[in-house]
């Protein structure tokens, strides 16, 4: 049996920054459980890239907001790794006239939270980025979102909380959760390994669901795969992140030069395969992302995809995350449910995570993404 | 169950070598001595050593320096290079065009 | 649009591939082959060299002419094999994406064969950049795919077959190999393979590996040293060549990708990092299978019953051939694979250290450090022996499984037995007739034919170097170690069909040294 002040369920970026910023403020009584044996393993080596506010659901939004303002400038110095963080933007593109209509409806609904979003022409939205195809009419555009690598951001927590003085698990697999004596305090591994801990928090993507079953909690989620493909490296061409009304592709360049996209070919979301395997990937991504992107970025045609994967999104059934206690759960912090656009308010929700953890009060008011919605 | 913590402690600090300014991975220029640091900082798989050195994620994919970061990790470590895992594999097989990809008989 | 579906397809055509597509195809299934290369034949059309083994397996066939054959007979079959054809994925349901013509085909089949092959293996010393460091497999492709010379003055690292084969590919190429090098402290391939480039003067350097590649934007010369147990130079062994080549010969990988990729099970063996087959190449999966070094590095001859065996298992998996069927089949192919797998090479001799020979004869300690076999050592084998009048001498002193100089000989003279890796006895008793087709059927020319007189001895050995030399030119006689050890006259060149491109030169010299010449160089010339 091990022991800890805090116990956190989870090796991605949540978690490993949720034990850096305890560490931070002092605490560093902490233990990290990764249920695979590597840290990452999960949705925050696999997305995107992301660090994006516009867009955003409105209860999810102020949470990005923060993450913009409060930790993504500062964070390369901060962890002593090179996060690869681009404020340039992003630029939501449309082709069609309904596709203006959505974007416009999307960028007023962001601008009410306070969110400085606006369409731009389609002049305007060919200058911020020349290599756009003609047929692009125009474009929503939020001048404070970029991107940043989530490899190097999450193994910088990793190795900032390490070296602070965490202690970190590798395949070690959480079974089940214990109430004793009304309180979530003991963390069972599949050898029956057990850890106690005053407070434990939940942030193990979709394996959160199954781990929150054992103590009689659930939330509505699924997990489905998502796919991304890589480019080899590119001469400089723009830096600003990319989305589309359409969701025919999103992507970035990364500052390394390749290119990172995303799309679907509408499969991969009824996909059978065990929770485990990382391994899959739809035969029809590829094929689905390239003709996406070579339909916004013709000149892209040439480049070479060295790669592609796959990741696993938790997707819970209004579309925004899970965070904080949970009323008859004492002991038990969740954060999971991030729809798989986790990774630019990450940040931002392990430093919240953190504060609930020691007790005090978060930088925002998080109620109206608490699990007791779904009660 | 593997504790980082005491594993760190098990293989010591990070030394230089004389020979540190190797390249290993040539596509993504990775030297020996960065893949040894990161070794030493808590990265003991291939994956998470892909992931923050871009070691093997270069136009090969690993085929050449697969098996030296494999063994370079299993030396640091004290351990059998059959016990360090194999680097995921994905399509394609071979890089390939975007505009080639993207005519996909069966997508389209 | 649509997804193409096929009955088998077999990814590779290169030994273990073909070989299962004419089994399938053999008995009525349609087989579709794709390999990315613009040839079939995978590494078979760049073996230039006759294969070790019995009659079964090829024995003494060149490489590329068992490509040919193997292609003629899969066309014949019916076998599509489409080239150009990279196959980009290997997905869930046994689907396929294929590149071809710049298009990508979504491929299904019932019975996927993954017969990839091996990637060559990289080391890394200072300078391994360098544009003319490159693996031994890509000089043999330049050499006899492209007809090109990798280099003019090369180092081999490495002394495992690959890099044996292809050092004397090298010299046939008219390049100059100056030194193989390994880190390991006994040669690694067939001892017969090193005295071929031992007897011309290439000198081996075991425990020895480069220390630097030099050269500002290409190799201009290397550096080697001596390493100790722990494989750290020993300082103050360096030894500086001018090369312009620096050939790697480390090892294979097995290309498993596209297996791992389809969450085959996969395992981690001394034959590298493949998928954990049964013996007949079915996988985790079923309707997958695997053959050929992509399942475990060995040869092209192994690859070749592999591809068979697993042909077999797809006859009885796609409903060709009943369960019983396939076993007998099984039976026989796995007997002639185990047959290959004897022997002091023999993959579960791996690593080991071997004293003696089948026979309890002392191995030839020479041969691993040095290349050949020592002059005081030769006599304790059984097929040297020296008697009045001619006779075949053959210095094969490894237990490897090869017998086809017991059937070249129609006279008796040369007895292997049963056991294919048994060492050739020479039968004192028995009459040569100066045929020549010991010499020209030993893979490793290790055979001579030795005619002892009083005062002279006229010495045939194989000879695949061009220019051939000529009756009446005189030279210098050359031992086991390549050094000059008395004058020679050539007295005969013979080339025949049935000696297969390997000319048997005999030179005449003093009947005292018949038991040292090995190898003849022309008069002042360098070969």
């Amino acid at each position: 049996m091990k022991e800890a002040e805090v116990i956190i369920i989870g090796g991605g970026i949540v978690g490993c920054a949720t034990a850096y910023y305890l560490a931070k403020k002092g605490m560093t009584d902490v233990i990290v459980l990764e249920g695979s044996s590597s840290i990452g393993h999960g949705a925050s080596s696999r997305n995107g890239g992301g660090v994006r506010q516009s867009g955003r659901d409105v209860r999810e939004l102020p949470v990005a907001m923060c993450a913009v303002e409060k930790f993504w400038p500062g964070l390369s110095e901060e962890l002593g790794v090179d996060t690869e963080y681009t404020q340039e933007g992003n630029l939501r593109l449309g082709k069609t006239p309904a596709h203006m209509k959505k974007l416009e409806a999307l960028a007023e609904s962001c601008q009410s939270m306070g969110l400085n979003v606006y369409m731009v022409d389609k002049e305007k939205a060919h200058e911020i980025n020349p290599y756009l195809s003609d047929d692009v009419m125009g474009a929503s555009f939020c001048p404070t979102d970029g991107h940043a690598n989530p490899l190097t951001t999450t193994l910088g927590y990793y190795q900032k909380a390490l070296s602070l003085g965490v202690q970190f698990y590798t395949e070690a697999k959480v079974a089940s959760l214990r109430k004793v004596r009304g309180q979530v305090e003991d963390v069972i591994l599949d050898d029956g390994t057990i850890f106690k801990g005053k407070k434990i928090v939940l942030a193990a993507g979709y394996h959160s669901r199954a781990i929150m079953n054992t103590i009689g909690l659930d939330v509505p989620m699924q997990d489905v795969i998502d796919g991304c493909i890589v480019t080899e490296q590119e001469p400089v061409m723009f830096k600003q992140m990319l989305g589309c009304a359409s969701a025919d592709f999103y992507g970035h360049q990364t500052r390394h030069g390749s290119f990172v996209f995303g799309a679907e070919a509408g499969g991969e979301a009824y996909m059978d395969i065990a929770p485990e395997t990382t391994n899959f990937a739809h035969p029809d991504t590829l094929g689905a992302t390239c003709r996406g992107v070579e339909g916004y970025i013709p000149k892209l045609a040439g480049a070479k995809i060295v790669r592609s994967w796959t990741g696993w999104c938790d997707c819970t059934a209004d579309g925004v995350c899970v965070l904080g206690t949970v009323e008859e759960a004492p002991g038990l912090i969740l954060a999971c449910g991030f729809n798989g656009h986790g990774f630019g308010t990450a940040p931002a929700v392990a430093y919240m995570m953190a504060q609930i953890a020691l007790g005090e009060k978060p930088l925002l008011d998080l109620s109206a993404l608490a699990y007791e919605r779904f009660c | 169950m593997i504790d980082i913590n005491a594993k760190l402690k098990e293989i010591g600090p990070y030394i230089p070598e004389e020979d540190d300014d190797l390249l290993v991975c040539r596509c993504e220029e990775v030297t020996k001595g960065e893949i040894r640091k990161a070794i030493h900082s808590g990265l003991f798989t291939i994956e998470e050593l892909r992931r923050f050195l871009r070691c093997g994620m270069g136009l090969c994919q690993g085929q050449t320096c697969g098996l030296l970061t494999r063994r370079l990790i299993a030396k640091e470590l004290g351990t059998s290079v059959h016990e360090i895992d194999v680097a995921t594999s994905r399509a394609p097989m071979r890089p390939v065009l975007m505009d080639e990809a993207s005519r996909d008989h069966k997508g389209e | 649009m649509s997804m193409e579906y096929k009955e088998m397809v077999v990814i590779g055509a290169g030994p273990a591939g073909l070989s299962a597509a004419i089994e399938a195809a053999s008995k009525g299934i349609k087989v579709t082959v794709y390999d990315e290369n613009a040839r079939p034949g995978g590494q078979l059309f760049k073996q230039i060299h006759k294969f070790f083994g019995s009659k079964e397996h090829k024995a003494k066939i060149r490489g590329f002419k068992i490509g040919e054959e193997l292609l003629n007979e899969a066309t014949k079959l019916g076998v599509d094999v489409v080239l150009n054809a990279t196959v980009m994925g290997l997905f869930a349901q046994k689907e396929l994406t294929v590149l071809i013509n710049n298009e990508v085909h979504h491929v299904k089949a019932d019975a996927i064969l993954v017969a990839t092959g091996a990637s060559e293996n990289m080391v890394n010393f200072r300078g391994w950049t360098l544009p003319g460091v490159i693996g031994a497999g890509a000089a043999q492709t330049m050499m006899n795919l492209h007809h090109i010379k990798p280099g003019n003055k090369i180092l081999m690292v490495g002394t495992g077959n690959v890099g044996l084969v292809v050092s004397f590919q090298l010299l046939q190429a008219g390049c100059e190999v100056v030194a193989l090098v390994d880190a390991a402290p006994a040669i690694g391939g067939y001892g017969v393979h090193a005295s071929k480039l031992a007897r011309t003067g290439i000198p081996f350097y075991l425990s020895h590996t480069v220390k630097v590649a030099e050269g500002e934007d290409h190799v201009t010369g290397v550096t080697i040293a001596e390493v100790d147990s722990h494989f750290k130079f020993i300082p103050g062994t360096e030894k500086h060549f001018d090369v312009d080549t620096i050939c790697v010969a480390v090892g294979l990988s097995p290309m498993t990708q596209l297996l791992k990729m389809d969450g085959v099970k996969m395992e981690d063996t001394r034959g590298g990092y493949v998928p954990a087959c049964k013996k007949d190449g079915s996988t985790s999966i079923p309707g997958v299978f695997a053959a050929g070094d992509v399942a475990g590095i060995e040869e092209a001859s192994s690859a070749m019953i592999e591809g068979r065996m697993a042909g077999a298992a797809i006859c009885e998996y796609l409903g060709y051939e009943d369960h019983e069927e396939k076993e007998s089949r099984e039976e026989t192919l796995f007997g002639s694979l185990e047959n290959l797998r004897e022997g002091m090479f023999a993959p579960k001799n791996r690593g080991k250290k071997i004293e003696k020979t089948e026979e309890g004869i002392d191995i030839s300690q020479n041969l691993l450090r040095h290349g050949f076999i020592g002059d005081d050592e030769v006599e304790r084998f059984p097929g040297v022996i020296s008697k009045k009048g001619i006779h075949p001498v053959i210095e094969c002193s490894q237990n490897i499984p090869c017998n086809p100089c017991q059937s070249a000989c129609h006279k008796g003279c040369i007895a292997i037995g049963d056991h294919m890796t048994s060492l050739p006895v020479v039968d004192p008793e028995s009459e040569c007739i100066n045929c020549g087709m010991c010499v020209a059927s030993c893979p490793g020319q290790a055979i001579f034919l030795v005619d002892e007189e009083e005062d002279h001895t006229l010495i045939t050995m194989p000879y695949e170097f061009y220019p051939l030399p000529v009756v009446g030119e005189k030279g210098m006689a050359l031992g086991r170690d390549g050094h000059e050890v008395c004058e020679a006259e050539i007295t005969n060149v013979r080339t025949s069909k049935a000696y297969d491109h390997t000319a048997l030169v005999t030179m005449k010299v003093p009947a005292k040294y018949a038991m040292t010449a090995r190898f003849y160089k022309k008069g002042e010339d360098v070969l």
